[in-house]
């Protein structure tokens, strides 16, 4: 098909990178933005705007939330095709309660499962789910979007469409041709050393473009590589679903042996029964890990079979020290507060793959390392980006003197993808700060609207890029460069106004308080407004040297 | 030493190091210094000088973090220091000659 290897990667390179470029360049983004992601729940929630605490008293605060937690109508509308019979409105048997938190975390996330009577499989759960003030045990309200961390991080690894797990596999599938576009750009690169250190924004567009998707892939290249294959690891269960599919009795036997072998029962015994101090548990397992010479936190806390004889509490550390997911987890006796397991070290395949998936989850505290993955990211989407660009300049002026439109429209939806995102971006923060504090009858809940509004200014941006883009087929730029620029400038510094506006954190303060969760996020908002409008006033002087191409014939170009 | 000017230290010696790095490459080496020319020992020397700035800074990282993250905050500084390195070149490339102090009289 092709002469040599070259040519038939350049192929693979250049058309699978088109394709799946334009969701590649949303994972990064999403990806870089997901590194701050709980910064930017706080910007979304300002009532939230306090300082990280640590996990709660489970005696004190949680077990009284937890008691009192249900499902929402929502979710139980949702179990409507698994059960036999009528869905309960009430749920009485919680299969297991949850509480999770980070160093960043100031509020804390609680969820329980219910077990489903009449259930179609026996394994169906119902989730309740509430975020509280872990400082005095309050609720928050249910109706806030936590930007960060329930949206932008769901976008970077599942475009949020939920529907059949399809935004997954889109993702996954992108995640697996980023690492052939990476090959394949390594071996069509024929000078890889030679060139590492190689911009010249002075030669001719197409030069430069190819000097700066060549700079910002190959210096980072170590971070595409072990970005794009670890987050086919931490998902390998679902691309791999063979564990509910042809292995499920396998599955089934290996989950009853495990615990079995680790004590842990797997089943409700049936026989109702109280529970001992959690507190004194938690006490016992920092002691256990400071043995060990790992002291530190309580992460993730974890109750199963409650109220049941066969009840256990299993205490997780939290990982701030290590770039390894490891929990350290010791599991207690929830009835008598006795000893069950305390999880072995790990063998080495787990220890690599702890490290392949903390490697890419960062729960360790180390904010240095934590904004080069934002570098990395911002590279990753400059990387595409110029991939784009330079597809579109090596055939803008061929498709100009044969009337296609090709290039026109690669070129607008690239600039959907590149400025468009932004301005959504934006927009949501915009959006969030705006809306009344609950919607009116008749209106979508607030947490919905400010998604509507996302894709709503996303649907904007592309509908601008298009019909601005009639220069291209003349072999010109595509204005809309320039004004989705000047809008992202023009955004950027709304929110930031905005947020001094509805909630008085002016930079001044936020920064004298030194309070970086909030000052960070308007902090990288007036960077990027900057950097948008200088991006604009280059494009402008470009647009008034460059040459009018006209197709060759005056008519209509082809047939 | 607070572990941030640690890591600061290992930003500037990966700097440093790509930078001689970039200097052994004759391009790179025109950009800085045009005309004159520098010579296969220099090169070697510049090579050398940039290998052991990168390891210096790798073994500054493992001073302040567990060996596993070291070797990631290293691995991104690398690409920070080089991707600063080349932007440099492409807009100030003679504030690069900072790295040889007194090697321009030697070629004058």
């Amino acid at each position: 098909m092709f002469q040599n290897l070259r040519l038939s990667m350049a192929w693979l390179h250049t058309w699978f990178g088109l394709v799946l470029g334009f969701v590649l360049m949303i994972v990064f983004f999403f990806g870089a933005l997901s590194v701050f992601d709980r910064e930017i729940d706080r910007w979304a929630i300002p009532s939230s705007r306090f300082e990280a605490q640590p996990m709660p008293s489970f005696d004190q605060v949680l077990k009284p939330v937890f008691e009192t937690m249900q499902p929402s109508a929502e979710r139980i509308d949702q179990l409507r095709n698994k059960v036999n019979g009528p869905v309960p409105t009430h749920f009485t048997t919680p299969s297991v309660w949850g509480a999770y938190t980070t160093h960043r975390d100031p509020v804390l996330g609680l969820f329980v499962g219910y077990e489903v009577p009449n259930a179609k499989e026996h394994d169906t759960r119902v989730f309740a789910l509430r975020t509280i003030d872990p400082r005095s045990g309050a609720s928050l309200p249910d109706d806030r979007l936590k930007i960060g961390s329930s949206f932008f991080y769901p976008m970077h690894y599942s475009l949020t469409f939920y529907w059949k797990n399809v935004g997954y596999w889109i993702v996954g599938l992108a995640a697996l041709i980023m690492l052939a576009a990476l090959v394949s750009g390594v071996i069509m690169h024929r000078k890889l050393f030679r060139e590492l250190f190689t911009f010249r924004p002075n030669k001719n567009k197409q030069r430069s473009l190819l000097d700066l998707h060549n700079l910002t892939g190959v210096v980072a290249l170590p971070f595409h590589f072990f970005f794009a294959f670890t987050g086919l690891v931490i998902f390998a269960g679902i691309y791999f679903p063979i564990t509910h599919t042809q292995l499920e009795p396998l599955h089934e036997l290996h989950e009853r042996l495990d615990a079995e072998e680790t004590g842990l029962p797997h089943d409700r015994a049936g026989v109702a029964a109280p529970m001992a101090s959690v507190d004194a548990m938690v006490v016992e397992a920092q002691r256990r890990w400071a043995e060990k010479g790992m002291a530190g936190e309580v992460g993730f806390l974890a109750m199963r079979h409650v109220g049941d004889a066969n009840g256990y509490v299993s205490i997780y550390r939290a990982g701030t020290d290590r770039i390894a997911l490891t929990g350290e987890g010791i599991h207690f006796k929830a009835f008598t507060g006795e000893l069950l397991r305390e999880d072995p070290p790990s063998s080495a395949v787990d220890s690599v793959n702890e490290f392949l998936t903390g490697l890419h989850l960062q729960h360790f505290r180390h904010w240095l390392l934590r904004w080069l993955y934002v570098l990395g990211g911002l590279m990753g989407c400059v990387c595409i980006a110029t991939g784009f660009l330079f597809f579109v300049e090596k055939r803008k002026r061929q498709h100009a003197k044969q009337g296609s439109q090709g290039a026109r429209v690669v070129d607008a939806l690239a600039v959907t993808t590149v400025t468009g995102m932004v301005v959504a971006t934006l927009g949501i923060l915009i959006a969030n700060r705006l809306l009344p504090d609950s919607m009116g009858a008749g209106w979508p809940e607030r947490q919905a609207m400010e998604r509507y509004i996302f894709w709503g200014a996303w649907a904007l941006a592309m509908v601008h890029a298009f019909l601005r883009s009639a220069p291209v087929a003349q072999g010109r730029l595509n204005p809309a460069w320039r004004e989705q620029c000047l809008a992202v400038a023009g955004l950027a510094v709304v929110a930031v106004l905005l947020n001094w506006a509805t909630t008085g954190d002016h930079l001044l303060r936020t920064l004298s308080a030194g309070y970086w969760p909030v000052a960070g996020v308007d902090l990288f908002m007036l960077a990027g407004a900057m950097v948008a409008l200088f991006a604009a006033r280059k494009l402008k002087q470009r647009a008034q040297r460059a040459p009018v191409l006209r197709p060759e014939s005056s008519g209509p170009a082809h047939a | 030493m607070p572990d941030s000017v640690t890591l600061l230290f290992a930003f500037v010696l990966a700097l440093a190091g790509m930078g001689w790095l970039a200097l052994a490459m004759e391009a790179h080496w025109e950009q800085v210094y045009g005309e004159a020319v520098c010579s296969p020992a220099l090169a070697r020397r510049l090579r050398w000088l940039g290998g052991l700035s990168l390891l210096g800074a790798l073994l500054l990282c493992l001073a302040v973090d567990h060996a596993t993250m070291a070797a990631l905050v290293w691995f991104m500084t690398l690409a920070a220091a080089a991707l600063v390195v080349a932007f440099t070149l492409s807009w100030r490339a003679r504030w690069l000659a900072v790295l040889l102090p007194g090697i321009r009289a030697e070629l004058n």
